[in-house]
This record gives C-alpha cells, sequence and structure tokens, in this order.
C-alpha cells in the first residue's frame, strides 16, 4: 500500500545518496581523510559570508604548499549572531574548527575568560610580518593581561562620507570640519539650503551593535571621555563626555538633521545609506571603507555614478578640535585551545596574515591590511579607492574592549532609542545607559 | 500470558522507538536546561569555564524585572490574538469550507499553505516589506488608495500587527489538523441528524463541534506552546519594540540575556514559560471537558 | 437548494478573502525573484531575469542542498510516521500511570526555546557521535571512514540530522496520532480478531487504513515543520556535501547589511515547493472518512 511505496521509496533514495555520498567522499577522502601521523594533518578554519569565503579560498592553494598542511574551509552561516552562536556552542562542547575569526574586537575578552583561545604571543612577536603591524592594530590584538590571544590582521576604518557633488552645487563648504559645533553647523546649512538631511548617526535599538560601533565610539576619541574602558577594566559611563555625545545626537535629531523614522523601523540602514544617500536625500553619514565599493560604488544596487569623486571623506572632527579616525579589528583570527594541531594551526594564522591574504579580503570584502608593507603590494595598489586610507591607519584612534562590552552596545542602543522618540535628553540617555549596564554587569562595573 | 498482559506487553514495546529518541534527544536536554537554571552557566566569559550554582538568584532576578511581567502580559495577549483566536477560526473555516465541492481547491490549498511554508528569514523579510518603511511599505500603498496616510505601520499598531502575521503564518496548521479531525466524524451522524430535520448551524454547533472537540484541545495545546516559543519572526519585525510593545516572552530572554549566550538566565525563563504553558494546558482542559 | 448555494457562496467568498490575505505578501517575494535589481521594497521589475534561479543552480549548490533536503526531511517523516504510528497507537491503548504525564511533557517541552535546549543537545550529540566513531572505525578500513561518519555520523552525518528532527518532530506525531486512535473505535480491532485475524498483517490491513486521516496528518506537519527547522541542520552540519537549504538562504546575505533579496526569493519560491507538493500528496489521506463497517 501507499506507506509501504513511500517507505520503498524512501529507501530507495537513501541508497541513491548513499552512492552519491560515497562517490563524491572519495573524491574528498584522500584529501581529508584520516588525522593519522602519518598522513597530511587537516587544518579546519570556520568562515561566513561568501565574499569572504572566496577570499580565503584564494589564499589556500599558496599556504597548503606552503606548510604542508591540508585546509578545509567549513562555511558558516552567515549573519553574525548565527555565527557566533554555531561557534560559540561548538566551542563549548569542545568540538568547534582549529581557525577562525571573532566578528568584533568586542567578542574576544569574553572568548578569552571561557578558555576557549590558545595564548599565541611568543609565535607572534617572533613573526617577521610583526613588525609591519601597525601600531593600532597590535595593541587591538593585545589582551589586558599582555598575552596575544587573537590577531587582528586587517582594520575597519570609519569616517564621515558625503556628498561632495551635492554640497558643492549647494554652494556648501566642503572643508573638513573642525569642532562638532561647526559639523552641526554645516549639517544646519545643508538643511536650510537644500532641505535635505545633512547627517546621519545610525541610532537606536532596530540598528543593533551599529549605534555604537558605527555611531556613538566614532566621537569617543574626541570627547572628554576618550577611552570607556578605564585601566582597571571598569566602564567611564558617567562622565561629561557621554553626554556630550548624546547632546550630539539630541541636536541632530531635534533639528530634523537625520532621518528618525526609518531608525525606528527593522532593517534600519536600507533607506538612509541605500535609498537617501544616493538619492541626494542625505548628505553625510558615518561610514567605512567598504562603502565605495560596495554600499555606492559599481558593485551595489543604488550605485552613486563617478562615486570617488562625488563622494568624500572627513575624519571624525574632537569635540573642541582635533581630528580622529576610527579604527576597529576585522578578520580577528583566533586558535581554538583544544584544537589537535596547534602549532601548526598557529603557522597558518600566521600565513593568513600575509600581504597576500590580506590583500585578497580587501579586495572582496573591502577592509584594510593591518600590515605597512601591504601598501607596496600591486594587487592592494589596484584598490585605489581603498589606497589613501591605509596610508592615515597611523592617525587612527581606537576604543579599548572589555569582558561584557556588548552590554554597553545595547546599552547605547536603547539609550539612543530614547533619543529617537524624544523621549528624554542627553543627561536622561545616559542615565538609561548607566542604568542598563548597572542591572546586567553589576554596580561596580561603572565608575 | 493472558490477552491482557500480552497486549500490555505489546504496547510497551511499541512505544520504546519513541521513548529512545525522546529520552535521549528532548527529555534529556529539557532536563539538563532544567538544572541550567540554577547556575550561572554562560557559552561565553568567565561563568563558561567556571560555571556555579546559584540557586533562586536566576529567578529572583526575573520576577523583581518589570520588563518580565510586560513581555509575560505581551505574550498572553499575542498568543490569544493570534493562536486561540485568528487561527483557530481561519484554520476551521477553511477545513468547512473546502470539504465542500469547491472549484480549483488546489489553488485555495496551496494558497493557505504557503505561509507556513516559507521559511521564516523569508517570512521576516516578507512582512518587513509589507509593513516597514512608512510610505515604501506594501500596506501603505494599499490603503493609499483608498485615500488613508502612509504610516510606519509597526510603529501605530506593534501589536495588532504581530497577530495578523503570526495569524497569516499559522492557518495552514489549524486547517491541517481541523481536516483530519472533521473526518473522523463518521458521516452516518450527519445523515441522521439531517434526516432528524436540524439545520446546518445546529449540526455545526451540537455536532460537529462537540466531535471536534479532542482535535481542538490538540490544538490548543501545542499551537499555544509553539506561539509562546516564538521568536525569529516577531524580532527580525520590531525587536520587541516600539517600548516594549511586542516584547513578547522569546524576545525578553534574548535582550536579557545580552545575545542568549547567558545559559543560566535564560534557562530560567524558560523554566517560567514551561510553567505558563502547563497553566494554559490545564485551563484548556477544564474548558474544553476533554480527556486525554 | 437556494440554502445550500448561498453556503457555497459564503465558503468561496471567505476562500478568496483568505486567499487574498495569504497570497498578497508573496507579490514582493514573486516580483523581486525575476528582478534583476530586486529591493526589500514592493517594485515592478525594470527587466526580467531568470539569473537567480540559475545562479542556484550554477554558481552555487542548489541541486545538493535540494538534494540532502529531500533525503533528510524524507527520512525524517518515515521515521516520525512509523515510530509515532506504533508509540500512538500504544499510548492510545493504554491506561498507564505515566501515560498524561509524558503526553503532557513532551508537547509543553515545545515552550523550552531552542536556544536553552542546542547546547545540551550538541552535547549529547557529540558523546553519541564518539561511540559511532569507534564502532564505525572498528569495521570500516580508514580510507572510508570519513565518508562513511558522513552518513552515520551524529554531528556533521544524515543519521543524526534524521534522528534529531524526528526525535523534534515525534511529539506532534504521536499526539495528532493517538487522539486519532481514540477516536477509533475499538470494535474494528476486536470485531478482526473475532474472525480469527492474528498477527501483525490483520491488525494493519484494519488499523493502518482506519488511522491514515491521522498518519496522513501527523506526516504532513512533520515534513512541514523539518522542511522549516533552520536550527537543526545549521548547528549540526559542517561539511559542504551535507548542507541543507537554509544554508543556501543565508547566502543571500552578502556583506554585513546588503542582502541579495533576488537570490533570497528565488530560493525562497524553491523552497516552498516540496512543502506544497507534500500537502498536495497528503491531502487525499486527511479527508477519509470512515465508511460503514460495524453495523448491526
Amino acid at each position: 500500500m501507499t506507506v509501504l511505496r513511500a517507505g520503498v521509496g524512501l529507501i530507495a533514495c537513501a541508497a541513491a545518496a548513499a552512492v552519491l555520498i560515497s562517490c563524491s567522499g572519495s573524491g574528498t577522502g584522500s584529501r581529508a581523510g584520516a588525522d593519522s601521523a602519518a598522513s597530511t594533518p587537516t587544518i579546519r578554519i570556520a568562515e561566513h559570508r561568501q565574499p569572504r569565503i572566496d577570499a580565503l579560498n584564494k589564499a589556500i592553494p599558496k599556504i597548503e604548499k606552503q606548510l604542508g598542511v591540508v585546509i578545509e574551509v567549513i562555511e558558516y552561516p552567515a549573519p553574525e549572531k548565527d555565527y557566533l552562536s554555531k561557534l560559540l556552542t561548538e566551542l563549548g562542547a569542545g568540538n568547534a574548527p582549529d581557525l577562525f575569526t571573532a566578528n568584533f574586537d568586542s567578542d574576544v575578552p569574553d572568548m578569552v575568560s571561557a578558555g576557549y583561545l590558545a595564548p599565541m604571543t611568543a609565535e607572534v612577536k617572533a613573526w617577521d610580518g610583526y613588525p609591519q603591524l601597525f601600531d593600532v592594530a597590535k595593541k587591538l590584538s593585545t589582551s589586558a593581561d599582555g598575552q596575544i590571544y587573537a590577531l587582528d590582521s586587517m582594520l575597519l576604518v570609519q569616517q564621515l562620507y558625503f556628498r561632495r557633488d551635492l554640497l558643492d552645487k549647494a554652494g556648501i563648504s566642503t572643508a573638513q570640519p573642525a569642532s562638532w559645533k561647526d559639523l552641526l553647523d554645516r549639517a544646519r546649512e545643508i538643511k536650510a539650503k537644500t532641505g535635505k538631511y545633512g547627517l546621519l548617526l545610525p541610532a537606536g535599538i532596530s540598528w543593533g551593535p551599529g549605534a555604537f560601533n558605527e555611531g556613538f565610539i566614532l566621537f569617543a576619541p574626541g570627547s572628554k571621555t576618550p577611552q570607556i574602558v578605564n585601566r582597571d577594566g571598569t566602564l567611564n559611563l558617567n562622565g561629561q563626555g557621554v553626554r556630550d555625545i548624546f547632546r550630539l545626537y539630541k541636536s541632530l535629531i531635534d533639528e530634523e538633521l537625520m532621518p528618525v523614522n526609518p531608525l525606528l523601523g527593522p532593517e534600519p540602514w536600507v533607506i538612509p545609506k541605500y535609498v537617501m544617500f544616493p538619492a541626494g536625500d542625505l548628505m553625510a553619514t558615518t561610514c567605512g571603507t567598504w562603502c565605495y565599493i560596495y554600499d555606492w560604488g559599481k558593485d551595489s544596487k543604488n550605485p552613486v555614478p563617478d562615486v570617488t569623486k562625488n563622494v568624500g571623506t572627513w575624519a571624525v572632527p574632537g569635540m573642541d578640535g582635533g581630528l580622529s579616525v576610527s579604527i576597529s579589528g576585522s578578520n580577528i583570527w583566533a586558535v581554538n585551545a583544544k584544537s589537535a594541531h596547534v602549532d601548526l594551526t598557529k603557522k597558518v594564522l600566521l600565513a593568513l596574515c600575509s600581504v597576500e591574504a590580506t590583500v585578497a579580503y580587501a579586495g572582496l570584502v573591502g577592509n584594510i591590511p593591518a600590515r605597512r608593507d601591504a601598501a607596496d603590494n600591486k594587487d592592494f595598489q589596484a584598490l585605489t579607492e581603498l589606497v589613501p586610507v591605509l596610508r592615515d591607519v597611523d592617525k587612527g584612534t581606537f576604543e579599548r574592549s572589555t569582558p561584557g562590552f556588548s552590554v554597553v552596545s545595547e546599552g547605547v542602543a536603547r539609550a539612543t532609542e530614547a533619543l529617537l522618540r524624544k523621549q528624554t535628553d542627553a543627561a536622561g540617555a545616559q542615565a538609561i545607559l548607566v542604568k542598563y549596564v548597572k542591572d546586567l554587569l553589576g554596580d561596580n562595573a561603572v565608575k | 500470558m493472558t490477552y491482557e498482559t500480552r497486549m500490555a506487553w505489546q504496547n510497551r514495546l511499541l512505544l520504546v522507538p519513541a521513548l529512545v529518541l525522546l529520552g535521549c534527544f528532548i527529555l534529556i536536554p529539557a532536563v539538563t536546561a532544567i538544572y541550567l537554571s540554577f547556575t550561572n552557566d554562560a557559552l561565553s566569559g568567565y561563568a563558561a569555564s567556571h560555571p556555579q550554582l546559584v540557586g533562586l538568584k536566576n529567578y529572583l532576578r526575573l520576577f523583581s524585572d518589570q520588563g518580565f511581567w510586560n513581555s509575560l502580559i505581551v505574550t498572553l495577549a499575542f498568543v490569544f490574538g493570534s493562536s486561540i483566536v485568528g487561527q483557530f477560526v481561519f484554520g476551521l473555516a477553511a477545513a468547512l469550507a473546502l470539504r465542500r465541492p469547491i472549484a480549483l481547491r488546489p489553488l485555495f490549498n496551496a494558497a493557505i499553505l504557503l505561509p507556513n511554508a516559507v521559511p521564516e528569514v523569508v517570512a521576516g523579510f516578507i512582512w518587513i516589506s509589507m509593513l516597514a518603511g512608512g510610505r515604501y511599505s506594501t500596506l501603505s500603498r494599499i490603503v493609499g488608495l483608498i485615500g488613508v496616510a502612509p504610516q510606519n505601520w509597526l510603529e501605530s499598531a506593534p501589536l495588532l500587527m504581530i497577530i495578523v502575521v503570526n495569524t497569516w503564518r499559522g492557518i495552514a496548521f489549524a486547517m491541517i489538523l481541523m481536516t483530519s479531525g472533521l473526518s473522523a466524524v463518521p458521516a452516518e451522524v450527519y445523515e441522521a441528524a439531517r434526516m432528524d430535520g436540524a439545520t446546518a448551524r445546529q449540526i455545526f454547533w451540537h455536532i460537529t463541534l462537540p466531535l471536534l472537540r479532542p482535535t481542538i484541545f490538540l490544538y490548543m495545546l501545542v499551537s499555544t506552546a509553539g506561539t509562546i516559543a516564538i521568536f525569529g519572526l516577531i524580532y527580525t519585525l520590531t525587536r520587541g519594540g516600539p517600548g516594549g510593545a511586542t516584547e513578547i516572552i522569546g524576545i525578553y530572554i534574548y535582550n536579557q540575556s545580552f545575545v542568549a549566550y547567558q545559559l543560566g538566565y535564560g534557562s530560567a525563563v524558560a523554566v517560567i514559560m514551561l510553567a505558563v504553558s502547563v497553566a494554559l494546558g490545564a485551563v484548556y482542559v477544564r474548558v474544553l471537558k476533554v480527556r486525554v | 437548494m437556494r440554502q445550500f448555494t448561498r453556503a457555497q457562496a459564503a465558503a468561496y467568498g471567505f476562500l478568496t478573502v483568505t486567499l487574498l490575505f495569504c497570497l498578497l505578501p508573496f507579490l514582493w517575494v514573486a516580483l523581486a525573484s525575476v528582478d534583476p535589481n530586486a529591493t526589500m521594497f514592493l517594485s515592478l521589475p525594470k527587466a526580467i531575469t531568470a539569473d537567480h534561479f540559475v545562479k542556484i543552480f550554477t554558481a552555487n549548490n542548489g541541486g545538493r542542498w535540494f538534494f540532502n533536503s529531500l533525503v533528510t526531511v524524507g527520512a525524517t517523516t518515515a521515521v516520525v510516521v512509523i515510530v509515532g504510528g506504533m508509540g500512538g497507537y500504544a499510548l492510545s491503548r493504554t491506561n498507564a500511570w505515566w501515560k498524561r504525564p509524558f503526553l503532557y511533557a513532551i508537547i509543553l517541552v515545545r515552550v523550552l526555546p531552542p536556544t536553552a535546549l542546542i547546547v545540551p543537545l550538541y552535547k549529547v550529540m557529540l558523546s553519541a557521535n564518539g561511540l559511532m566513531g569507534a564502532l564505525v572505525r572498528s569495521v570500516v578500513p580508514p580510507d572510508s571512514t570519513r565518508a562513511a561518519m558522513r552518513i552515520f555520523g551524529f554531528v556533521d552525518g544524515y543519521l543524526g540530522l534524521i534522528l534529531v528532527l524526528s526525535a523534534m518532530q515525534l511529539p506532534l506525531a504521536l499526539w495528532i496520532i493517538k487522539t486519532y486512535f481514540d477516536l477509533t473505535p475499538k470494535d474494528y480491532e476486536e470485531a478482526a480478531l473475532m474472525d480469527g485475524a492474528n498477527g501483525w498483517q490483520r491488525l494493519h490491513r484494519i488499523l493502518v487504513p482506519l488511522a491514515l486521516p491521522g498518519l496522513g496528518a501527523a506526516g504532513l506537519l512533520t515534513f512541514i515543520g523539518a522542511w522549516g527547522d533552520f536550527l537543526m541542520p545549521l548547528t549540526f552540519t559542517s561539511s559542504a556535501e551535507l548542507q541543507l537549504l537554509p544554508i543556501g538562504l543565508f547566502r543571500a546575505f552578502q556583506r554585513a547589511n546588503t542582502i541579495d533579496y533576488g537570490y533570497l526569493s528565488a530560493l525562497a519560491l524553491l523552497y516552498m515547493l516540496p512543502a506544497v507538493a507534500a500537502f498536495g500528496l497528503a491531502r487525499r489521506f486527511l479527508v477519509r472518512t470512515f465508511t460503514g463497517g460495524i453495523k448491526g
């Protein structure tokens, strides 16, 4: 009867599957064969998102030959949250791949205190690429205890991006704003002369970590609270600087210099960055090096014509002067402490921090290699939009991380959400942030 | 061996595969989760390598949090609106309607099934496309044709919107269960009733519904449990906002356990969810007067 | 006659409203799947392209993903229908003291969010995987160990994934089948037994056809439920050869905030087809009704 027929059909399918699998299995079986001492060891690397996987695949063949290993790339789910969930589950159970990246610098301290990462201070310092690393990268890679558990092999550089063509047309100055007041005045001028939005800072709960990572943190270095994390690991959130940053947000929101409605809904970046900015309804926003290529460049959905000419960059001014360029880590490689081949994996890691490997990523992802000698690489020089940024990395600033930093990120999202909804003022927003962090991390966490 | 003992052994044997599967893959993890609720275990951070028993600390934190009680109320409203009313009414009506000779029945079947067949990720984007973006959203465009102003639907009527979305998603499940339940009503019963002169309405209220009670109970129980546990779809749409208006308990756990890496606290909330659904189950048994 | 037509009209009316409600949101998906410049919002495509669909199978492993999903979920459905069929029958006919607590326990466990369960579950699977690995290595030559583990492994293996998916769907199936057998009068079985039916054959000739709507509903809901399960395949498979359709959907997520909506929509449309097909197939079983048999 039908149930039996279905059963037979399924068994037939399963048999076919078994045949297919063993065929493909033997194809890769010789590559990823048994891991005995006699045969080539296999190193498993976790990676997610197609452009990153493509970049990794470009770098692998040379590394395999160089080190005499077989490298297996395991594709993880694309969204950051799902990637980290799967990785942490496996790390907790002791079954994670040998080599993987952390999404943000702020993820690393918690992984370190959980004992998941193998320390590699000695190997990294002895590595020939170490002198080439920018100081920023060295500092970002060093944990609070002075050891290196994860290596920031690339950097993300964020600045303010503006429509040079449209500002020129409206007769507004495109000179570098010198202070926050200058920046605000420029935004006000844009609104008065063109009626369009002057400056977007990511804000609100829907934007997730963006309110902090792509907004708040850019202005911290130039505020009265340059570092949010104190030397002893506590958080410096009660200061005047934090209040001033929220005041900046409040001005932008209350004076309608930035779009508010889209930020209250899901996928809040879509309309401002991919619709308004190319269309000229938004004149300036925070963004990173990848934006020239993938947000507004020829590879994007809504390209800005002649993007390198028409879209310019400003460094982020300090509150009373000074300039900063916000830098955070990317391609933060770490070794699984429970890996069967810890030393060999460390070698693979260092090979992935070579000029070629990092330039491969730069071309496909839009981040910047963390090494000076990348500037001399022909393939890198072909990425014209990124070259000047590499030169300026030394001028960059960064924020220290501490365990539980994701709580600060969420706190800033909630504080800016209250500002977006015009429910409070700058002091009130700061209170929301402090209360949230204290609730989750304890009263002692905030100084 | 008597007939009864033989049947009893036969029953036990028939149950063994189910018991093994459920025991290993559901009951053991569930019991572990209950145990974890008394610890501060986490997936990352210091507690990950040194988890400690903290007794009732997680629960105390839970009960003193205003957000928790808010999310409980929101969840109950959400379950009532979408599962008990929305999906059930639509599902039962569809099951009844499709028992008649209807042209294009496969088309109606497929249409009702599609919302449930689409993966949650895509369902999230579908409704973002419908509801978010102010004047860009599909719903705004549609009501614009009759003169209603475009608005941010997820801002102006968040709870209503998520109820609508979840109703949309779950009609098929109710319909399938109701169809199967309706099939268990023998045709003779209907014939006899009709011969006795009963009207369609009387047949429905006094014959069909009572005979459907076990199926309805099953539907209510399963759907309630499933709806309480919903997370992804609603999180994508509203993140629990505005101001906690749609913070169903799944989203509350997520927000509180900062990215759900705090296994201990998350498990405590999960245990409370279990208690709530047990209570609801008891209510259903009473109201529907079923014997399991 | 008039009453009949009015009811018929009401039925059509309601079904049409429901159809519109269900299908309208899909308009975006349909249009985006053929739009080279698909965005998050509904827009008429300025050009039509089949590129998204083609890309699924050429640039990506669409064929493999589909195959894996069909095999895994199909096997899951078979396992659940068989194991659930037996278990549901036993639960219906038994009066053991643990019956009601057990039934309530398994269905209410659905309330626990998967994130709370996945970590302990992973550890259970990993232990089972270790045992299986030892068994396989003692039986199979070293070169084929990897291939054998892909089939029989609990983590990163078909067997484990099928068993986990089955376990997730089993509670509902048990309840449905049990409820259905509860509604089936014992008279049929007793009649068969009195007619001298012994052994499984006769019982199956009577019981399975009687229970077909219940089995059909359980099988269909299992298929749909397992087909839509993202978390289990994502957590428990790693090898490229084992990937199911969910990973394909995530391929639409390019860089941090850019999503290829066209590709996502195309894959979603293909994704939904087997579920619709399953429903079409199972529909026949769902509406079987009792016909005579035990009069007098």
